[in-house]
C-alpha cells in the first residue's frame, strides 16, 4: 500500500473527524458534547488506523478496507449534532450506517469476504435497516418529542409515534433474526476452529459479540426506555470502539498472521482438489502470485502438479523461496513474494502447517510426472491403442488418425459394434469378455478396409479393472511382403518359362539367321556352330569338329594366322572390329566373310566368344562389277570425246580451212582469172556445204537436240529416218524422264548402227513400252544373229549406261535367228 | 629463185588448195606427202628449201619429224609448222622442236612463209 494512499486516507479521516468534533462541540443540543466528541474521534480513528495497518499488512485481503470504510462512516452520525434541521436529519438517518459497515467487515474477518449467501444476507439486512429503515421511521418521527433542542426533522411527513412505534417492531422483527444469525456464523466458526486459531479469532469476536449483544440490547432497551437505551448505547460505542483495538493488539503480535494460518488449517480440514492448496497457502500468506514447487525424488528437481519441471528462482529477485520440510525430508518449495520476508514467522507457520498438505500433492505430482512419463512412452509406441468396456464400448483412444475407421471424437461412446462390420467386432468383443473374466492376454486378428486399402491388424487384449486394454498392430505390411513374396515366386517361375522359350527361340534363331555363327572358348576352339556356317562349310557340328581351332576349320591356309591372332586378342582383351577373312569350305571354294568377335558368357557362365560372319563374295563381286562398270562408263566416255574431238578436226575443221584458203586464193585471182576464180568458189560451196552437214551429224552423235526438244519418239523417227534400214517402230507417246529417254534413244541408235554395220538385216523392229513403272526397249533383227555383248565397246557401253538407271540389258543373238536387244529401265 | 617447198598432210583437200596457194604466190612445190614416213622418205629424195608440216599425221605427229629434220644443224630444210589448230594449243612443243615457225593453217599466205625464210 502506498504512502500516498495511505496519506490520503489519513488526510480523509482528519477532515470527517475535524467536521465532526466541530458539529459535536457546536451542537446546542447535545448534551455532553466534550464525550461525545471523544467517542467519535476514538472510535473513527480505532478504525482508520486499525484498517490502515490491516491493510498494509494484508493488501489483497479486504478486511483492512472494510474497517477503514467502518472508521471512515463514523463521523456521520456526528451530523446528528448539527443545529440545522437538514444536516441534523442526514445525521438522524444515516447516523448508524457504520454499524452495518462494521457487521460487514465482522462477517468478512478474516478473509476479507462475505463467504456464504447466508452471510451476505444478513449484511444486506444490517444495511437496508441503517439506511432505509431509518429514512423510514424519519418520515414519521417528531424528534422534538425526544429532544426539545434539536432541529426539527426535515424528512417528517405526519408525527406519528406509533408508526414509528410500528416501523421499529418491523425493523427489529427482521433486525434480530439476522443478529442471531451471524451470532450463530461466528459461533460456527469458532466451532470449527483449531486452538491456535481460536487464539486469534477470540479477542475480536469476543468484542464483537459483546458490541452486538450490546446492539441487541440497546435496540430493545431503547423501545421501552430511553435512558436505559442511552446508557447502553455508551456503552456499546466504547465496546465497539475496543474492537480495532484487539485488531492491533493481535496484529502487532503475529496474531493476525496466525489467524490466516488458522484459516488456512480450516482450509486444509476440508477435502480439496489439486491446486486448491495452493489458492489456500496463496490466501493465507496474502501473495496471489506463490508458486508451489514439489520435490520429485526420482529426477531430484522440482516440479508442479502437471509434472512440468520447475526451476527455483535465484534469491536476489522479486521472488523468495521458503522449502518446507517434513520429517528432515524435503517435500515442497514455496516461491513467494519478496514482501513476506518482514514475515518470516507467518511463512513457516504456513509452510509447516500445509506440510502434511503439500507432502500429499507432492505424491500426486510425482504421479503425475510419472504419468506423463508414461504417457509419452505410450505415445512414442506406434501401436493402436483402446480402452473398452467389457460390452465393446469405446472409452479411449490412441493412435494415428488414419489407422481409425472413424475420428476418435466419434470413436469414444460408440460401441465395436457400430463402428466395425459384424465380423471383425463380434470377435472382437468376445476377446474383450474373455480378457475381463479369465485375466489372460487374448490376441486375435483381424482385417479392416481403411480408405479403400486392406489393412490387417493384430489385437492384443489386457484386461485392466473392470475394462480392456488394446493393443492393436498393424502387420499388412508383413502380409504385404508375404503376398509380395509369393508374386515374385510366381514371376520368377514365369520368367524361367519365358527364358526357355526364349532360348528356344534363340536357338530357332540362330540356326536360321544367314548370319554364320561359331561359338569358341576363349583359345579359339570350336564348341558349336550354326546351320548356315554348316551350310558353307559343308562340316557338321559333331564331336568330330568340336575341340578343333575355329581357324583351322574354316579360315583358308593363308590368313590362319591372322585370324587366330584376332580371336586370341579379342579374348584377352575384348572388344574387336570387322575383319573380312577369306573362309573355305571342305569342297575347296573360297568365300570372303566379314566378321566380327563378341566375348560373351554361356548359361553356364563360361566365357566364350561369338564369332559371327557374313559371307559377303557376292557382295565383293557386285562391288568389284560396279567399280568396272564406272571405270568402263568413264573410259567410253572418254573415247567419245576423243572420237568427237577427232571428227571436228578431221571434218569440219578441215573443209573450213580448206575453205578459207580456196577463198583467200579466189580474191587473189578474181581480177586476173575470173573462171578460175569462179571454180575455186564452186568447189568452195560444195566444201561448205559438206562440213555444214558433217557438223550436223556430229551434233546430232553428241546429243540429238530433238531428243531433249520433242522427246524420244520423234527423235527416233528422225533417226529411223535418216536410217538406210527398213524400220517398223511401235513407240510409246507419253514422254519419259530424260535420263530414261536418253539411254533409249543411245539404245536403239547404236543398236540400229551395230544392225545396219553386221547383221544383213532386212527389217528391224523397234519398240519402246511402258510395263509396269518400267520402260522396255527392244529392238529385233532378221539378220544372221551372233553379236556378243562382251565384245566390242558398243554393246558394252550400252549395257553400263543401263545399269547406270538400274536397269538391266539383254542379248539374244543366236546364229541364224537374228538379234534381239531389249533393255528394261525403271522409270522412277 | 622460186623456194623448194615440200607439203606434208593427210588432207587432200588441204594439199591441193595449199599448193595451188603457194604456187601462185610464187613458191615451186616440188612434192607432197601424206604420212611422216614419206613426209622423210621425199625430203631425203628432193631436199627441199622448207617443208609445210602438218601437226597432225596418221603416223605420227609434226613435232617428232621437225625435231628429226632438225637434228643436223643448218644442213637440213626450213621446218614451217602447220595446223587447223592454234599455235596455244600445243604449248611449248612449237619453240621445242626445232621448227623456224608455225602458221595456221587459215592464216597460210606466200608472204608468211617468206617471212619465215628471210
Amino acid at each position: 500500500m502506498r504512502r500516498l494512499t495511505v496519506a490520503g486516507i489519513v488526510g480523509l479521516g482528519l477532515l470527517l473527524s475535524t467536521g465532526a468534533v466541530i458539529l459535536v462541540l457546536a451542537s446546542e443540543h447535545e448534551d455532553n458534547p466534550i464525550f461525545t466528541a471523544t467517542a467519535f474521534l476514538l472510535m473513527a480513528w480505532a478504525f482508520i488506523l486499525g484498517g490502515i495497518v490491516a491493510w498494509r499488512r494484508r493488501p489483497d485481503n479486504g478486511f483492512g478496507l472494510l474497517m477503514t470504510a467502518v472508521g471512515m462512516t463514523v463521523p456521520i452520525g456526528a451530523l446528528g449534532a448539527a443545529n440545522d434541521s437538514f444536516p441534523f436529519t442526514l445525521g438522524y438517518v444515516f447516523g448508524g450506517i457504520f454499524i452495518a459497515v462494521f457487521i460487514h467487515a465482522l462477517l468478512a474477518f478474516p478473509r476479507g469476504y462475505l463467504e456464504t449467501r447466508l452471510v451476505f444476507t444478513i449484511v444486506t439486512i444490517a444495511y437496508l435497516i441503517l439506511t432505509a429503515g431509518s429514512l423510514l421511521t424519519s418520515f414519521f418521527d417528531n424528534v422534538e418529542d425526544n429532544c426539545a433542542d434539536c432541529p426539527a426533522n426535515a424528512f417528517l411527513i405526519v408525527d406519528s409515534p406509533n408508526a414509528v412505534a410500528a416501523i421499529n417492531v418491523l425493523l427489529i422483527a427482521v433486525g434480530l433474526p439476522a443478529l442471531a444469525a451471524s451470532l450463530f456464523v461466528f459461533w460456527r466458526r469458532w466451532h470449527a476452529a483449531s486452538r491456535p486459531v481460536r487464539r486469534v479469532l477470540a479477542p475480536v469476536y469476543l468484542t464483537a459479540a459483546v458490541t452486538l449483544a450490546l446492539l441487541a440490547l440497546t435496540l430493545l432497551v431503547g423501545t421501552f426506555s430511553e435512558d436505559a437505551g442511552l446508557i447502553l448505547f455508551w456503552i456499546l460505542i466504547f465496546c465497539f470502539a475496543a474492537v480495532p483495538f484487539a485488531f492491533i493488539l493481535g496484529l502487532l503480535s503475529g496474531r493476525l498472521a496466525r489467524a490466516g494460518v488458522g484459516q488456512l488449517v480450516l482450509d486444509l480440514g476440508k477435502p480439496h482438489a489439486p491446486g486448491e492448496l495452493r489458492e489456500a497457502l496463496a490466501r493465507a500468506l496474502g501473495d496471489p502470485t506463490l508458486r508451489l514447487a514439489y520435490w520429485i525424488p526420482d529426477t531430484r528437481s522440482f516440479a508442479d502438479l502437471e509434472g512440468n519441471p520447475i526451476e527455483l528462482p535465484e534469491p536476489d529477485g522479486e521472488e523468495l523461496v521458503t522449502m518446507v520440510e517434513r520429517e528432515g525430508r524435503t517435500v515442497a518449495a514455496l516461491i513467494h513474494h519478496r514482501s513476506l520476508e518482514e514475515d518470516p514467522l507467518l511463512v513457516e507457520s504456513a509452510a509447516a502447517t500445509a506440510a502434511l498438505a503439500l507432502e500429499s500433492e507432492r505424491r500426486h505430482a510425482a504421479l503425475a510426472k510419472a504419468q506423463a512419463r508414461n504417457r509419452a512412452l505410450l505415445d512414442a509406441v506406434p501401436d493402436l491403442m483402446f480402452r473398452m468396456t467389457r460390452d465393446g464400448v469405446y472409452l479411449e483412444v490412441k493412435g494415428r488418425a488414419e489407422d481409425l475407421a472413424v475420428p476418435p471424437s466419434e470413436l469414444i461412446g460408440s460401441s465395436a459394434h457400430e463402428i466395425l462390420p459384424k465380423d471383425v467386432a463380434d470377435p472382437l468383443v468376445e476377446g474383450v469378455r474373455r480378457a475381463i473374466d479369465t485375466g489372460e492376454i487374448v490376441t486375435g486378428e483381424y482385417r479392416l478396409e481403411l480408405d479403400g486399402r486392406l489393412r490387417d491388424f493384430e489385437a492384443r487384449i489386457v484386461k485392466a479393472g473392470e475394462e480392456a486394454v488394446l493393443i492393436v498392430r498393424e502387420f499388412t505390411e508383413r502380409n504385404t511382403a508375404q503376398a509380395e513374396l509369393e508374386r515374385l515366386h510366381l514371376e520368377l517361375q514365369q520368367r524361367h518359362r519365358e527364358l526357355e522359350h526364349e532360348r528356344d527361340f534363340a536357338g530357332t534363331v540362330v540356326d536360321s539367321t544367314p548370319s554364320l555363327l561359331c561359338l569358341v572358348t576363349p583359345g579359339g576352339y570350336i564348341v558349336r556352330f550354326n546351320h548356315s556356317l554348316h551350310q558353307l562349310s559343308g562340316r557338321v557340328d559333331d564331336d568330330l569338329t568340336k575341340g578343333n581351332a575355329f581357324w583351322d576349320l574354316f579360315i583358308a591356309p593363308e590368313e590362319r594366322e591372322a585370324v587366330r591372332r584376332r580371336v586370341l586378342e579379342v579374348a584377352e582383351e575384348g572388344g574387336g572390329g570387322e575383319y573380312e577373312s577369306t573362309w573355305i569350305s571342305m569342297d575347296g571354294s573360297r568365300h570372303t566373310v566379314a566378321w566380327t568377335t563378341t566375348p560373351l558368357r554361356d548359361d553356364k557362365g563360361h566365357p566364350r566368344l561369338l564369332i559371327c560372319g557374313v559371307d559377303i563374295t557376292d557382295r565383293k563381286e557386285y562391288e568389284a562389277e560396279l567399280r568396272r562398270s564406272r571405270a568402263r562408263l568413264l573410259e567410253a566416255s572418254d573415247v567419245e570425246r576423243r572420237r568427237l574431238e577427232r571428227n571436228l578436226h578431221d571434218g569440219a575443221q578441215q573443209r573450213l580451212v580448206s575453205l578459207s584458203l580456196a577463198l583467200r586464193l579466189a580474191q587473189a585471182r578474181v581480177a586476173d582469172d575470173p573462171e578460175g576464180a569462179d571454180r575455186l568458189l564452186s568447189q568452195a560451196a560444195e566444201e561448205l556445204s559438206q562440213a555444214l552437214e558433217e557438223l550436223r551429224e556430229l551434233a546430232r552423235g553428241i546429243h540429238p537436240a530433238i531428243l531433249s526438244d520433242r522427246g524420244l519418239g520423234p527423235a527416233l523417227e528422225a533417226l529411223a529416218a535418216r536410217s538406210p534400214l527398213v524400220i517398223e517402230m511401235k513407240l510409246v507417246e507419253e514422254r519419259l524422264p530424260e535420263p530414261v529417254e536418253a539411254a533409249a534413244y543411245y539404245v536403239v541408235s547404236e543398236a540400229l548402227t551395230n544392225v545396219a554395220k553386221y547383221a544383213e538385216a532386212s527389217s528391224v523392229a523397234v519398240s519402246i513400252a511402258r510395263v509396269n513403272g518400267r520402260a522396255v526397249v527392244e529392238i529385233a533383227d532378221d539378220g544372221i544373229g551372233g553379236a556378243d555383248p562382251t565384245r566390242g565397246s558398243g554393246l558394252r557401253g550400252l549395257v553400263d549406261r543401263v545399269e547406270a538407271l538400274d536397269g538391266g540389258l539383254e542379248v539374244e543373238s543366236a546364229p541364224g535367228s537374228g538379234t534381239r536387244i531389249r533393255a528394261v529401265i525403271p522409270c522412277g | 629463185m622460186a623456194y623448194r617447198v615440200i607439203i606434208v598432210d593427210d588432207h587432200p583437200s588441204f594439199r591441193a588448195t595449199a599448193k595451188e596457194l603457194l604456187v601462185a604466190e610464187g613458191f615451186e612445190v616440188v612434192g607432197e606427202a601424206a604420212d611422216g614416213r614419206s613426209a622423210f622418205e621425199k625430203v631425203l629424195e628432193l631436199k627441199p628449201d622448207l617443208v609445210l608440216l602438218d601437226v597432225q599425221l596418221p603416223d605420227t605427229d609434226g613435232f617428232s619429224i621437225a625435231t628429226e629434220l632438225c637434228k643436223h644443224n643448218g644442213s637440213g630444210p626450213i621446218v614451217v609448222l602447220t595446223s587447223s589448230r592454234d599455235a596455244a594449243d600445243f604449248g611449248p612443243l612449237v619453240g621445242q622442236c626445232g621448227a623456224s615457225a608455225f602458221v595456221p593453217k587459215a592464216e597460210l599466205t606466200g608472204a608468211a612463209l617468206r617471212a619465215v625464210l628471210r
